[in-house]
């Protein structure tokens, strides 16, 4: 049988949801000027935040920049905070308008092609044996091929902890939407796995 | 293929809160007991989210945030201290010689003729315990330069195989076939002449504004130019010529040329070495001219992108 539950990994990258460090009381002390509470946060949620961002733009530098960046919004802007989302999706939310921004200036489209990225793939055929047949790091490698909007999406499902209704949230976008732009992802990972000739 | 039809096949959601852990109904958890057809969609799903967890697990750890060893500072809170640094930075954009590489976070202010008078190692703004040497590279001994500074002064640069070291200049036969890179010039149909090329990572020390950035893989190099295979498919010919400035982020000393200026940042040692964090070989560059840099913090990055933008530096800036 089948294990739904089977979550090999998961502890490399999802994190937990404790609502004690989780909460809106580390933004308040944030906002109060609290260093260490800072630290405390960074912990808690810099590599996450990390992990997503790099994901997305593919680079490094760039990545350690853009998380430099929303540390420093979340240290200007924590008592802001209302409460009306997790502090996860708050902090996510902050990294990718300044992903956005700082690749708007580089002019590169990255997560503005959300008309491909939402457009449904073709029902499943001789593609989806790639996948059916593809090793870990053939996935790994075909992921770092898809489209940035697809790599998003997919980092946020699987990487940051958020819901789905969170992630559209973050993305604004309608949830029926997030849930193509996932199904639209796996069709191009398929894809990519096909032209890449990873299925054994 | 699916032995039950009294409950519909699992839907994303459920499918997802499979792949992430998260609880799901009984009902959900006794379809896929005897559905073929969703314990399949489980298994992709699965291995999808492992792959992202594995891409994430195989990242590199973030650089320490600027404020991270200014926990002890008191005034004007860390990110302030920084935000003043960029504002600044920002501000002061506009480089001398018509540079017009704004990276946003380093301010690289590059001066006139006439610094016979500077020290041999000179202060950093914005990280108290970097310097700054600044030179000729006179000979490179296994890890270790030795440059000489516009008063002719000799210094010598440490390097560890950590060291960031990039280089620039009419380097074109560094474009090799396979190579990654970051092209921008100026698009005209389906071609691009390129301005500069960035060869391997990171593409992002290195920002001219005005310029479409290209990525991609290199085919058909050739002294003329090559191809640009990018991650869409799309074939695009770039041209070069000796105009075109050549970056290679990642180099070896081995690889530095004497004669090269040398920009290297890093800590002063007792023996009045440099230990350097990061040195740019920048050849299109003469000798005279004294650039100062300033970072945001003391984070590697910061000093990557100083001297990326000290790369880009175009030869027109003399």
């Amino acid at each position: 049988m089948n294990d739904l539950h089977q979550d090999v990994g998961a502890a490399a990258f999802t994190a937990s949801h404790d609502p004690a460090r989780d909460g809106a009381g580390l933004l308040r002390r944030i906002g109060q000027g609290e260093e260490d509470a800072m630290a405390s946060f960074y912990r808690e949620h810099g590599r996450v935040v990390f992990a997503q961002v790099l994901l997305v733009v593919g680079e490094r530098v760039l990545a350690e920049e853009i998380v430099q960046d929303t540390m420093l919004a979340v240290w200007r802007g924590a008592g802001s905070f209302r409460g009306e989302s997790s502090v996860r999706s708050w902090v996510i939310a902050i990294a990718r308008r300044q992903t956005r921004d700082r690749l708007r200036r580089r002019r590169l489209r990255v997560v503005d092609d959300a008309f491909l990225a939402d457009q449904p793939g073709p029902g499943p055929g001789p593609e989806i044996m790639a996948l059916d047949r593809a090793e870990l790091a053939g996935v790994k490698g075909a992921i770092r091929e898809l489209a940035p909007a697809h790599r998003e999406v997919l980092g946020l499902t699987f990487g940051s902890g958020l819901s789905l209704p969170e992630i559209a949230d973050v993305l604004e976008i309608p949830l029926g939407t997030v849930k193509s732009r996932l199904a639209a992802a796996r069709t191009a990972l398929n894809r990519t796995l096909e032209e890449k000739g990873q299925n054994r | 293929m699916n032995a039950d039809t009294r409950y519909p096949h699992l839907d994303l959601g459920d499918l997802i809160a499979g792949a992430t852990g998260q609880s799901v109904g009984d009902r959900a958890r006794e379809h896929l007991a005897d559905c073929e057809h969703c314990q399949l969609e489980a298994n992709r799903w699965n291995l999808v989210a492992d792959g992202v967890r594995g891409l994430a697990a195989d990242a590199p750890e973030a650089a320490q945030p600027a404020w991270a060893a200014r926990t002890r500072h008191r005034g004007v809170a860390p990110w302030r201290r920084v935000t003043l640094v960029a504002a600044s930075a920002a501000a002061a954009m506009v480089l001398l010689g018509g540079i017009g590489v704004a990276a946003g976070v380093v301010h690289v202010h590059l001066s006139g003729p006439g610094a016979r008078s500077q020290p041999i190692l000179t202060a950093v703004n914005g990280c108290s315990e970097v310097e700054q040497a600044d030179g000729t590279l006179a000979h490179v001994d296994g890890r270790t330069l030795v440059i000489l500074t516009a008063g002719g002064r000799p210094v010598t640069v440490t390097t560890t195989p950590s060291t960031f070291i990039s280089m620039s200049g009419a380097l074109l036969s560094d474009i090799t076939d396979g190579a990654s890179v970051m092209v921008s010039g100026n698009r005209s149909g389906g071609t691009v002449r390129a301005a500069i090329v960035t060869v391997g990572q990171p593409f992002g020390a290195v920002n001219p504004p005005g310029l479409a950035p290209l990525e991609g893989t290199v085919s058909d190099a050739s002294t003329a130019g090559f191809t640009v295979l990018t991650s869409t498919g799309a074939r695009l010919a770039v041209t070069t010529s000796g105009d075109t400035l050549v970056i290679v982020p990642h180099a070896s000393p081995a690889q530095l040329k004497a004669g090269t200026r040398i920009f290297a940042l890093g800590n002063a040692e007792p023996d009045g070495t440099l230990s350097a964090r990061a040195v740019a070989a920048v050849s299109q560059l003469p000798p005279g001219r004294h650039i100062k840099v300033s970072l945001k913090g003391c984070s590697p990055s910061s000093m990557v992108y100083a001297l990326g933008t000290i790369s880009a530096t175009p030869a027109s800036a003399r």
